[in-house]
């Protein structure tokens, strides 16, 4: 080994080797760091990517209005000024203490693994001074505005809602197969384009996930779309959290309003138990050995899901039944949902509903609004 | 059980760094309350076991052939490495040790290591590094691996990180370094460590800590050698397993699927390499976290010098007379004090790897070693033609059915002929 051929540098492997290691590997006086990282050449001919190539400046891109604001981030739509191409522009505010926010690094980096058609795509990552600049696909809305903007009171109708959770499941899968929990899904991270896609967004929370599945911490998921396992203090949860979450989004769509708008843990656990049925160690086996349980006073009996959503039909019942589940390991997968029969229909629906659009399209089109606005703007 | 100790690994505590490596304090008696807590986190890792099982076996293939797709795509170029001008392969260790016991000291998770190592080693692949910049992207690295995957409050604070490096780097170096590492790597950090997929090859089999904790120890030695930086991760994990196994004399898995299949000549090059390891990396695995692995290597690869090495105490013609007796002591007495010194070692294969096929390594409790050179020792006295040189064949693997059948002599005619 080198201590040997090296004598003088030998190492004495103690705790301070640390200073050893400096000796070695650093020269204090002659030492010199310029501000511009020019001390790190390219070794090799420059191969970076041509993604992260095409706009290193903020300036390639026209930042137009405000489109949301995270706990980390601000989005903006912008316009790229070669191109003329809307993306949407996610601002995030760098920490000069501790570098690079941790939850930059995992979205960047799983984003960059996740290409496809469910989930938002990320064009580029600039940097400046004291903000990261991260270059994502625009779409047109989240879902929740377009529950908002669109539909009876928030309400949707049936084809689009099966359109949807079938574009939902489908990125969700994508994101499991290749080792990945969102972690943060809720109609506010869901994006709808003009063209009636809807993909997965935010992956602010996600994060890789090994097998055998890790512990991880239960503070993810906006409250009411948070897994009751998580909310009892789970912290070994997998990918059936992600599940719930789509569970809880597809009893919204019908309805247009949340499913469980708890306002503190205990009310969330209260809520979804006067629902779903209180659990008890015979329901639930292990369910007495979570952190967070509570020997619960009030003991619920199971609802029936169908007395809060009339409009839903039995086989969407059926897989609405096996997403809610509460004991995780119950819990549909993503993949298995994708085969439930209620989606077998879907492809006779899509043609209906791109029938409707394009009437309607027909219809803008003749009121000599297509002019500035690309056809397909309404739904 | 399988699945009660298997979270507790993720995160090992730390007692090699500020601690004395030593001293083992008496275990206070345990309260009703913390009795009844630790029971219940049995029961929680249960739970979270059969989660993962169902996991597993929804998304295993998927997940497996992402990783290995992930393997191969960010994986080191040595010969990139080879021709920086400053930075030189033999200083790798030492950064190598000092990232050992940063990563130590904060408890992160296993697989950090791996990746601090994978993304330092890519960023070399591609960037001229000057000497005095080198341990400066070795931490860089290390903050970008725990931030992508150890829990928050796990992640080294740049002040800790500077006082590590005797404040040689100002905070800003490592902000702008990290930066410029992520960049470099074009924002790709998600390479699936040896440990990952470690981790995925046990799966099936009962737990059993003490190959585990072997396999990743040898891999851990891998790290620090130029001919494994190159090498996809799931290579590694799969030869380190199956050389750990082969040490503690574990039977090979006969499945035929991704998990039991290794690369044979992987497994030879690691074996080669498991006599001098790294002192920090040694006295990590000395603890009884680690199953004291490190401990027990030593001690197999002292029996194995001392059967290379023994000398007969009479002539050939009385070797039948003296028989086994004093052999067996040898053998079995065999510790790393009385054995010789690991340099001194035929640089060639710890026994050859066994084949699954092989009944003799399967028997248990290392037994299997003494009782073939027993039982040849008193069939075959003579000395007959040096076998060093099958012994050091370049391929051996091709041998290995013969082997089996040859052992018999092979054994003793080893031990003569280097004595001689």
């Amino acid at each position: 080994m080198t201590s040997s051929k090296f004598p003088q540098l030998q190492h004495t492997a103690t705790t301070s080797s640390f200073l050893d290691i400096a000796a070695t590997l650093v020269s204090p006086k002659s030492f010199l760091f310029n501000a511009h990282c020019t001390t790190a050449p390219p070794l090799l001919p420059p191969q970076r990517s041509p993604t992260m190539d095409k706009a290193q400046q903020p300036s390639s891109f026209q930042q137009l209005e405000k489109l949301g604001e995270g706990t980390y981030a601000t989005v903006f739509k912008g316009r790229n000024r070669q191109t003329g191409e809307l993306v949407a522009l996610k601002e995030i505010h760098l920490d000069s203490e501790e570098g690079t926010p941790s939850t930059a690094i995992r979205e960047i980096s799983l984003m960059k693994e996740l290409k496809h058609e469910s989930i938002v795509s990320l064009y580029d990552v600039i940097h400046t001074e004291n903000k990261l600049m991260l270059v994502f696909e625009y779409m047109d809305k989240d879902l929740k505005k377009y529950m908002d903007t669109r539909g009876d009171r928030g309400q949707l109708d049936q084809a689009t809602i099966k359109s949807f959770m079938h574009q939902l499941m489908n990125g969700i899968a994508f994101c499991h197969e290749n080792r990945v929990l969102h972690r943060d899904l809720k109609p506010q991270n869901l994006l709808i384009n003009k063209k009636g896609q809807l993909k997965l967004g935010d992956f602010g929370l996600a994060r890789a996930f090994g097998i055998p599945v890790n512990t991880f911490s239960n503070e993810v998921v906006t409250l009411w779309y948070r897994a009751p396992d998580v909310l009892l203090g789970s912290r070994t949860y997998n990918t059936s959290i992600d599940i719930w979450s789509a569970g809880c989004i597809m009893a919204e769509l019908y309805t247009g309003r949340p499913l469980f708008p708890g306002t503190t843990n205990e009310d969330q656990l209260q809520k979804i138990f006067r629902l779903m049925g209180t659990p008890s160690e015979r329901s639930w086996p292990g369910i007495s050995q979570l952190p967070e349980y509570r020997a619960n006073p009030h003991v619920y009996a199971t609802q029936d899901l169908g007395h809060i959503l009339p409009q839903i039909d039995p086989l969407g019942l059926d897989l609405l039944n096996r997403m809610l589940q509460l004991r995780p390991e119950m819990r549909i997968s993503a993949h298995d949902a994708l085969q439930h029969p209620w989606f077998q229909d879907l492809p006779q629906l899509q043609a209906q509903l791109q029938q409707q659009q394009q009437q309607q399209q027909q219809q803008l089109g003749a009121s000599g609004y297509g002019g500035m606005m690309p056809p397909q703007q309404a739904y | 059980m399988a699945y009660n100790k298997r979270p507790t690994s993720s995160y090992q505590p730390c007692d090699t760094f500020f601690v004395e490596p030593y001293d083992d304090f008496p275990v206070p008696r345990m309260d009703p309350k913390e009795h009844a807590k630790l029971i219940a986190r049995e029961r929680q890792y249960a739970i979270a076991d059969q989660l993962s099982r169902i996991a597993s076996e929804e998304y295993r293939e998927d997940v497996l052939s992402h990783m290995l797709d992930m393997d191969a795509s960010t994986l080191p170029d040595v010969e990139s490495i080879d021709i920086q001008t400053e930075i030189q392969w033999f200083m790798r260790p030492y950064l190598l040790d000092f990232l050992i016991e940063a990563h130590t000291a904060f408890q992160l998770l296993p697989s950090t290591l791996f990746l601090t190592a994978n993304l330092l080693d890519r960023y070399c692949s591609k960037r001229v590094v000057y000497k005095r910049h080198y341990q400066l992207v070795g931490c860089a690295a290390l903050l970008i691996a725990a931030k992508y995957g150890d829990k928050k409050d796990r992640v080294p604070t740049i002040r800790e990180l500077k006082s590590m490096c005797c404040s040689l780097y100002d905070d800003d170096m490592f902000i702008q370094m990290e930066w410029h590492v992520l960049q470099t790597l074009g924002w790709t950090i998600g390479h699936p460590t040896v440990d990952s997929f470690l981790q995925m090859a046990v799966l099936d089999t009962p737990y059993d800590p003490e190959v585990e904790h072997l396999a990743l120890y040898i891999a851990e030695i891998s790290l620090f050698h130029r001919e494994f930086v190159s090498r996809p991760s799931s290579d590694l994990a799969r030869a380190s397993l199956a050389l750990a196994r082969c040490i503690l004399n574990r039977p090979q898995p006969r499945h035929t699927e991704w998990a039991s299949q290794y690369d044979s000549m992987t497994l030879v090059s690691l074996s080669q390499q498991l006599h001098q390891p790294s002192q920090v990396l040694s006295r990590k695995y000395s603890s009884s976290h680690y199953s004291r692995v490190s401990k027990i290597l030593e001690q197999f690869l002292a029996r194995q010098a001392s059967i290379a090495s023994y000398t007969p105490p009479s002539p050939p013609s009385n070797v039948a007379s003296a028989e086994s007796k004093p052999y067996e002591g040898e053998i079995g007495l065999a510790t790393p004090q009385k054995a010789p010194h690991p340099s001194n070692l035929p640089h060639g294969y710890i026994t050859p790897p066994i084949t699954p096929e092989n009944e003799g390594f399967t028997n248990g409790n290392n037994a299997g070693f003494v009782k073939t050179v027993q039982m040849s020792n008193a069939c075959s006295p003579s000395p007959t033609p040096s076998p060093s040189v099958q012994y050091m064949a370049p391929n051996p693997f091709q041998q290995e059915p013969a082997y089996v059948a040859q052992q018999q002599y092979l054994q003793p005619q080893m031990s003569f002929t280097t004595g001689y």
